[in-house]
């Protein structure tokens, strides 16, 4: 690990001011015997700023063992990376002591899968509350703790008088899941890393919860990375998009051109499979066309980690790991088909994200049905 | 419709518990039509799971089947003894399981579940023949023979769900249940494991209940899509009438809140919350959170009416007086 003294925060290439870095991070994960030792690349040589100025919604997605949610581990700091180092606020986290360690706590906040692990069952849902104003000093007296309760739990749209005093198994999930973003909302922290928070929910709270999140983004001006697998709520909530394969980001930028026009054969494959609610639009028939010419092959880390199931795949492939390539202002690819576009600059994937300029939200609900 | 393999007629599930009676599903009738292939959608406790376990006959107490028929190709199930119970899960109605993690044993090798399967049901034969039924099962979901030698943790959740499906295919039931068979799987091993349930169901000829709270899945694989609101079937229509034209305002709220990615839009969840199933409101038990609610919904339960799309709306009086 290096132990070299972290420089100022630097400027991306959107001229945004960093709050939270990740710097050439890379994540080993080693089973096996010793003399056998799986190596388990979960993240592999990711650079990416999270910065709130201008604040976005940034959106990690790929399958399961694509590394998505050991990145958001490691910038909550429960995951200290292999190699890289995490900085906030201008300093690594891995040596922040006291004050400063407890400042990244309360700033770096966490929502979780399942509204139902966080809890422990035998407090009231108060204490997740009031263990964290205790911790923080929010308030000086119980009165104003209390108000400053009620009003997070009216912000995300909850009555104070039925959520307040009861425990977790007498809520719903879609209400624990909504205490929780409450409680972020407590603490008003700079950064929300959100681990697939809607994906245990029901459809009718999952738009309820999304929009909070949008709204803590829009109003508090809270960085927010949205950790998903679900392709169709990235594209509502998210201002760029992150798509992992095996610890590769493999394509990154702004949402709209990443999910409507894909260019990595991966995230072709990921969007081609969304099933789309709209009985016109089914899924194209893909069976017996396109077969990977390197399906069966065993991928070794110096090939395209997605070899195996590219349908695009060629010699190249299996002789290197691509660079990643710049193919538009806000697009970057990991993939050979783009080799003409010439490597990135800037190996921090953010500097190719876009501002909010071009997702104008259409308030029109009706229109579309 | 022709004659229908399963017919349901006020089919009633209450458990009976301390502090009341819950109405898990409270007089729910469908029809389906060989080899139909019908979406079962609602939130968590609308009784959508409870319905399927019900026609397994899978209740389990302080659950039972209150009231009603289950006909299958003019069996009452709700009459049948538990030994002729037995005999008809499996041969005739089987279950694609919600998790295929926890429905196979984790220390017996896939060939001897399976072969269980097959033993259980008096299927024994010559172990060659035998190698042979499990070979061309495991062809019909897409493994190779020799995922048969492998122990469920050495697959993956894609491979296990398919092994789930061969199972449930093994004896060519007329009906196959699958309840959210792939709410843990990512999208691209979600869309191979429904194409696989849809190439085994075209091969035997099967009708299939497909469960599950995901609109998209729905409309990329139902014919008809039932709708459940608090234990009733609020809507039951074919798939492009759910979607281009929903009639019941849950419905239309539930397509509403449903993101995709032509263009970004304000999110709308549904205010409100499901009823307390242990006390519905009299009326229509949508009517608290409906936005076009009216004096009558208060009153009077809406009955499922129409011929083939179905709707339980005060708003649709002409379906009503159909």
């Amino acid at each position: 690990m290096t132990t070299s003294p972290v420089t100022a925060p630097p400027t991306n290439g959107n001229g945004s001011e960093s709050l939270l870095e990740l710097r050439n991070v890379t994540q080993i994960f080693s089973s096996g015997p010793v003399w056998n030792r799986e190596h388990n690349y979960a993240v592999n040589d990711v650079s990416f700023t999270l910065s709130d100025k201008p604040a976005l919604i940034t959106a990690v997605a790929g399958e399961s063992g694509s590394g998505k949610t050991t990145l958001g581990r490691i910038m909550l700091g429960f995951q200290r990376p292999t190699l890289g180092q995490v900085v906030f606020g201008g300093q690594d986290v891995a040596r922040m002591k006291g004050g400063e360690r407890r400042r990244y706590r309360r700033q770096v906040q966490a929502i979780f899968q399942d509204p139902f692990s966080v809890y422990n069952p035998f407090y009231k849902v108060d204490h997740i509350f009031t263990v964290a104003i205790a911790r923080y000093r929010l308030a000086s007296s119980r009165d104003e703790a209390r108000h400053l309760i009620e009003e997070a739990i009216s912000g995300v749209g909850l009555r104070p008088s039925e959520t307040l005093g009861r425990y977790p198994h007498q809520l719903s999930g879609g209400q624990r899941q909504r205490v929780m973003v409450a409680r972020s909302l407590l603490l008003k922290p700079q950064v929300i890393i959100a681990d697939e928070p809607v994906s245990m929910v029901d459809a009718s709270l999952r738009a309820t919860i999304l929009e909070t999140l949008r709204a803590l983004n829009t109003e508090l001006g809270i960085a927010i990375l949205y950790i998903t697998h679900d392709l169709t709520t990235a594209y509502q909530v998210a201002d760029n998009i992150m798509i992992m394969y095996r610890g590769h980001v493999v394509e990154a930028g702004d949402v709209e051109h990443v999910i409507n026009d894909p260019k990595h054969p991966y995230t072709r494959l990921l969007v081609q499979s969304i099933p789309m609610p709209d009985p016109t639009r089914r899924w194209a028939d893909m069976r017996g066309v396109n077969d990977p010419p390197f399906a069966g092959i065993d991928v070794t880390p110096s090939m395209c980690p997605f070899v195996n199931r590219c349908p695009d795949a060629v010699s190249s492939c299996i002789e290197a790991v691509p660079n990643t390539y710049a193919l538009e202002r806000h697009r970057i690819a990991k993939c050979f088909l783009y080799e003409e576009a010439g490597s990135v600059s800037d190996a921090d994937v953010a500097s190719y994200f876009s501002n909010r300029d071009s997702s104008a939200i259409n308030d029109d609900v009706g229109e579309k049905m | 419709m022709a004659e229908p393999v399963l017919s349901i007629r006020d089919l009633r599930v209450y458990f009976n518990i301390r502090a009341g009676t819950v109405r898990a599903v409270d007089g729910v009738d469908i029809d389906i039509g060989e080899g139909e292939k019908l979406g079962l959608v609602g939130e968590s406790g609308s009784g959508k799971t409870t319905t399927a376990l019900a026609i397994m006959r899978m209740i389990k107490p302080p659950g039972e089947i209150a009231g009603g028929t289950i006909s299958l190709d003019g069996r009452n199930l709700v009459s049948l003894s538990e030994p002729e119970m037995r005999s008809v899960r499996g041969n005739d109605v089987a279950m694609v399981p919600q998790a295929a993690m926890n429905a196979l044993n984790p220390v017996r090798r896939v060939r001897d579940q399976m072969l269980d399967g097959l033993r259980d049901h008096g299927i024994n034969e010559s172990r060659n023949r035998m190698q042979d039924r499990l070979t061309t099962l495991m062809s019909q979901v897409g493994l190779g023979a020799n995922v048969l030698n492998l122990y469920p943790h050495e697959l993956s959740g894609g491979m296990k769900q398919r092994v789930t499906i061969a199972m449930a295919i093994c004896h060519k039931p007329r009906l196959i249940l699958a309840d959210e068979p792939t709410s843990a799987l990512d999208v691209v091993v979600q869309r191979q494991v429904i194409e696989t349930l849809e190439d085994v169901r075209s091969e035997i000829g099967a009708a299939v209940i497909l469960v599950g709270h995901d609109m998209g899945l729905m409309a990329q694989f139902a014919d008809r899509i039932g709708v459940m609101y608090a234990g009733k079937l609020v809507e039951l229509a074919t798939v492009d009438q759910i979607f281009s034209n929903p009639r019941h305002p849950y419905t239309r709220l539930l397509i509403s809140s449903l993101p995709d990615t032509a263009g970004k839009r304000r999110l709308q969840g549904i205010p409100g919350l499901p009823p307390s199933l242990l006390a519905v409101p009299p009326g229509c038990p949508f009517m608290p959170r409906c936005p076009e609610a009216m004096d009558v919904c208060g009153e009077v339960i809406p009955e499922l009416v129409g011929e083939i799309d179905m709707v339980s709306c005060h708003l649709h009086p002409e379906a009503q007086a159909a």
